[in-house]
């Protein structure tokens, strides 16, 4: 993880500016007042008066600069980072991320990357201007007195200990209280989407009671986790009083003038203020390694496809005929995940994929959608081996229809015309018709998703499919496509693609029995081969 | 936006511990922050004036123990009440949810966000806003009394210019609230695109157009960081401004201070502890300040789910029947926000033994179990009826073992035995005992592992050892395999002998075993039903 750059460094400069001039605001005032107390010349007092104004004014002017200028550091590297995050992960899409819950993980993804560009501001620009503030310190109170400068050293000595131990103890309870956390939010989500089915069978008290457990277990993580913080937090007042009181008996057997005595017992309050925020720092940077550690993990993995751009070009607008034979496939390249599968799709046939979870039904598809390559057997187009094609083609072929079709936060043109740019408005009213929301209250300008229009899961699923048939790619793949509908929504979505799909071919895998409603052929994967079922 | 919402100690018991304890060591710290501006300030004047330094010293160190007590409590406290506070809220939410009809529970895709992101962005507000709030109520009206009894000069210029800041703080607000608004809502929606891409990410691969994608992020990205930099501008120049306003109004004090010192009408140590009090009175001003903006989000959220928990609700219609008879009375009910009604008029009665219902799709069958299930709450007309077991045709099931799924709402321990004896009348003893761990198999989310049929009559299964009189099927044996229906079908009329069951059937082989059958039926304006000799 970079944490440190030219911009980064140059606004922790800053910041120490202005952070050394809050502890001479507090020294020099300090010696002001016993100089003044000494009832000199006023005239005596003016450097210093000058010196206190300044220092005040220059705490708030350098503050202000130094936050301008690291934010918008870290504002450039987040669009820098944004991009280059976003075009790793498009050769590992959809094969390299999770099987389910694809958009709460790539939501954790943008929060990863987030936390990992603000540790520059976080951590970076606070860790630069409070050593260089207390490196400054321990100088003048050494020039002034070396005892005292060794007791300040001792003190930010303590200080970065406490420091380095709460940041080890947010390392170590990060991971416990994310996955607490997460416990906590899947929880609520499910009773509060289910409140009805959990309510049909009484089972309230059951639900809260889930509830209940997962928010022990989130007390639990926030209390392990913010000891750290806490202790931190502890020691720096005890250890400045220790401190101030060994600066005040090195001042009684100095032969300094009072001012400047004055000057060294209020060195370790001032500097007190400057340590404050390093609990804050310590946690931001466990979380900063954390983030680090999971994007690393993530873009680490190899894509799941070898791309050819060569072979021979398919024909366009025909519907191919697709064949696996013998065809196993793994997701991490030791587990078997399905196979061996035979399965034919001839042109325009429906074929359903069946099969208890795990026996490899999405793989299937992700094998046809050339997702994922297989590890043996042979999966032919149209007699030529799917391999030997252009990847950009084969997948040009298939549209996918799955449980989390995502609507962009833009026009409802917008988030059908990305299936094929070149559709007329009349095409993409033809389309929405066809998958059934021609009754849509919403004109192609509503904006639909974030802070537009809300659609329920029936329409997100018919956006889904009209999308489908807008492409016009000759076959399309159902990966449960109505898996979080209700029973007479999931019939009427898929009774009506059903109606209008032309002669594509359809391949669906569902594990609810509505999902298979009209197939001419069922494939259950538990059997391994293909059999007859009537439709 | 209300900084404090008393409604929050109200409706919140549980909230009412951690914002007391959060209060006091509040107000303990402040304590304790003051009489360490006296400790230090006797500490510089014993060694200025070469004095003895062992009694202040003493009580410095006294005073900064107390101070890491209280700061360990402190985080200790904020943390946990912060957790406190939004998990007490949640369930809350949460129950009443659970509690409250259908129509009375706020959209899905509003109730999940304020049970998530919404009741835990109330865990900073709680944990770091309204400590501060406490702290800017507190530490500068306690400073300003120790003020007026060490040196009541300093105390007027303090009294005389702390109420500048919020003044001035409001004026800079004002001047550049609608900037501000214009600029956040720009803001939300740029920042927003990364994530919205982010989260298409499978879609936009899925038809090739995610490599155009990137240059859209780049730019986009540049123009969230210009406007965002327009807007932080502004909030960093306020707070700059105060600060300098605060250092000012310090700097009067010193300089009314040294001026006295110089002239001789003023001792040293009312002078230091002056100078070291009079900056304590205005930074919890400031932090608060500082506070509100990463708060406010928690302000709105807790707002609307504080609404959420003392709207009213209407009284239900329901009353409970003592015998396991079922009957309703002209009932109607209209589906929020539709304009028609899906039950007009329904008349019904059912007695023990097996009820069946059919009617054309969309008649409202499913609605009409829900209303006897007490799960919504009718426009007109009465339902009695006992307590029900609804078994919806998306039937709950949890991730989870067998067993937990079986016993799931049950208000009672179920033996062992039983649960065997359920499994058998559905004729799935045979396919538990054959899995590796029995009943303590685990189960995938909705049931996933178990086939269609399966799972269908596993919650027949848990229908069974329900101990409620009167049993509720909508659509039990649709789509299911010939197996399953015939065993489910044979389970349905044993349940039946002891109990009120009303299924909601297309399948001629239910209603051919059903005691009584109900046609609903759609007529004109009002639906009614019609009893068919079984």
């Amino acid at each position: 993880m970079r944490l440190a750059d030219r911009q980064t460094i140059a606004a922790g400069l800053l910041g120490a500016v202005a952070v050394s001039s809050g502890v001479a605001l507090t020294a020099t005032s300090g010696w002001l007042i016993v100089r003044a107390s000494e009832k000199p010349v006023i005239l005596t007092l003016l450097t210093a008066i000058v010196a206190v104004r300044a220092f005040g004014m220059a705490r708030p002017v350098f503050r202000y600069w130094e936050r301008l200028r690291s934010h918008d550091a870290a504002l450039a590297d987040l669009a820098r980072e944004r991009t280059s995050l976003y075009a790793a992960l498009i050769p590992l899409t959809p094969a390299r991320l999770v099987r389910r819950g694809r958009a709460a993980m790539l939501t954790g993804v943008v929060d990863d990357l987030t936390d990992r560009v603000e540790a520059r501001v976080r951590v970076t620009v606070p860790a630069v201007a409070t050593t260089l503030t207390a490196v400054f310190a321990t100088v003048l109170c050494w020039l002034v007195e070396p005892a005292a400068g060794l007791t300040v050293a001792a003190l930010t000595v303590v200080v970065a200990l406490t420091t380095w131990v709460a940041w080890r103890v947010e390392t170590r309870g990060h991971d416990d209280l994310g996955a607490a956390r997460a416990e906590v939010g899947r929880v609520s989500e499910l009773v509060t989407s289910q409140a009805l089915e959990l309510q049909a069978i009484g089972a309230q008290e059951a639900a809260t009671g889930w509830l209940d457990d997962a928010h022990a277990r989130l007390d639990r993580a926030v209390r392990r986790q913010v000891t750290g913080r806490a202790l931190a937090a502890a020691v720096l007042p005890a250890a400045t009083a220790v401190a101030t009181v060994v600066c005040a008996v090195v001042a009684a057997g100095s032969d300094r003038s009072a001012p400047v005595l004055g000057l060294l017992v209020l060195a370790p309050f001032a500097l007190a203020e400057v340590f404050a925020p390093l609990p804050d720092v310590a946690r931001a940077l466990a979380r900063a390694q954390a983030a680090d550690r999971d994007l690393k993990t993530l873009l680490d993995a190899q894509p799941a496809v070898r791309a050819t751009t060569r072979g021979r070009v398919l024909e366009h607008g025909s519907v191919p005929h697709l064949r696996l034979s013998g065809v196993t496939a793994s997701w991490d390249g030791t587990r078997r995940a399905a196979g061996p599968v035979d399965l034919d799709v001839a042109p325009g046939s429906v074929v359903a994929v069946t099969g208890p979870s795990g026996v490899g039904k999405s793989t299937v598809l992700a094998v046809l959608a050339r997702q994922l390559d297989p590890e043996s057997g042979s999966y032919t187009i149209d007699g030529t081996d799917a391999l030997d094609l252009p990847l950009n083609q084969v997948r040009g072929l298939f549209a996918i229809v799955d449980d989390e079709p995502h609507v962009f936060a833009t026009t409802l043109r917008e988030n059908l015309r990305f299936a094929r740019p070149s559709a007329t408005d009349d095409d993409l009213r033809a389309a929405l018709a066809s998958a059934g929301l021609g009754g849509l209250d919403a004109d192609l300008d509503t904006r639909l998703g974030t802070g537009g229009r809300g659609l329920s899961g029936g329409e997100r699923a018919r956006l889904s499919i009209a999308r489908a048939l807008l492409s016009g790619r000759p076959v399309l793949l159902l990966d449960e496509p109505v898996a979080h509908l209700d029973h007479a929504t999931a019939v009427a979505v898929l009774d009506d693609l059903m109606a209008h799909r032309g002669g594509r071919s359809v391949v669906v895998v569902s594990h609810r029995p509505e999902g298979l409603h009209g197939a001419h052929g069922i494939i259950d994967l538990r059997d391994h081969a293909p059999m007859a079922a009537a439709g | 936006m209300r900084p404090f919402d008393p409604r929050l100690l109200r409706s919140i018991p549980e909230a009412r511990r951690p914002l007391v304890l959060l209060a006091v060591v509040g107000t303990v710290q402040g304590v304790a922050t003051i009489a360490t501006a006296f400790a230090l300030a006797h500490l510089a004047v014993a060694v200025v004036r070469g004095q003895s330094l062992g009694e202040p010293a003493a009580y410095l160190l006294g005073l900064f123990v107390i101070r890491g007590i209280l700061a360990f409590l402190g985080e200790r406290v904020a943390a946990r009440g912060g957790v406190a506070v939004s998990t007490a809220l949640r369930r809350r939410l949460v129950s009443r949810w659970l509690s409250l009809p259908a129509e009375d529970r706020p959209e899905p895709g509003v109730a999940v966000t304020l049970a998530t992101q919404g009741t835990t962005s109330v865990e900073p507000y709680a944990a770091r806003f309204l400590p501060a709030l406490v702290t800017a109520a507190v530490v500068p009206a306690l400073a300003l009394v120790a003020l007026v009894a060490v040196d009541w000069v300093s105390a007027l210029v303090v009294a005389l210019t702390l109420p500048l800041l919020p003044v001035f703080a409001a004026l800079i607000g004002a001047a550049t609230r609608d900037e501000t608004q214009r600029r956040w809502s720009s803001l939300a929606g740029l920042s927003g695109h990364f994530l919205d891409v982010m989260r298409g990410l499978p879609t936009l691969v899925g038809y090739g157009r995610a490599e155009r994608q990137v240059d859209t992020i780049a730019e986009v990205s540049g123009r969230h960081r210009r406007a965002t930099m327009a807007t932080l501008r502004l909030a960093f120049l306020s707070s700059a401004a105060l600060e300098l306003l605060a250092t000012i109004c310090v700097a009067i004090v010193a300089v009314f201070v040294g001026l006295r010192l110089a002239y001789g009408s003023m001792e040293l140590l009312p002078g230091l502890v002056a100078i070291l009090l009079a900056p304590e009175a205005y930074w919890p001003v400031r932090r608060v300040g500082a506070e509100f903006h990463s708060a406010a989000d928690g302000t709105a959220a807790l707002e609307s789910a504080l609404d959420e928990l003392e709207a009213a609700t209407a009284a239900p219609a329901r009353a409970p029947a003592t015998s396991g008879t079922v009957v309703l009375t002209r009932l109607s009910y209209t589906y929020p926000g539709s304009s028609r009604p899906v039950l007009d008029g329904v008349d019904l009665e059912a007695g023990p033994g097996l009820t069946v219902v059919t009617g054309e799709s969309g008649v409202g069958k499913s609605t009409l179990l829900e209303l006897v299930a007490g799960l919504r709450t009718p426009d007109a007309g009465t339902i009695e009826a006992p307590e029900a077991h609804l078994v919806t045709q998306r039937p709950f099931l949890m991730t989870g073992t067998v067993r937990a799924n079986l016993t799931l709402g049950q208000g009672r321990p179920v033996c062992e035995d039983e649960q065997w004896a359920a499994l058998r009348a559905v004729a799935l003893d045979s396919l538990v005992e054959s899995l590796p761990h029995d009943l303590d198999e685990t189960l995938g989310d909705d049931g996933r592992g178990l086939s269609a049929g399966q799972r269908a009559r596993l919650v027949l299964a848990r229908a069974l050892l329900s101990d409620a009189p009167l049993v509720l099927l909508d659509e039990p044996t649709a789509h299911l395999d010939d197996e399953s229906v015939t065993v489910a079908h044979r389970a349905i009329r044993d349940l039946a002998a002891t109990r009120t069951v009303i299924a909601v059937t297309h399948r001629p082989e239910l209603v051919a075993l059903a005691d009584h059958h109900v046609h609903l039926r759609a007529h004109a304006s009002t639906r009614h039903t019609e009893e068919v000799p079984a």
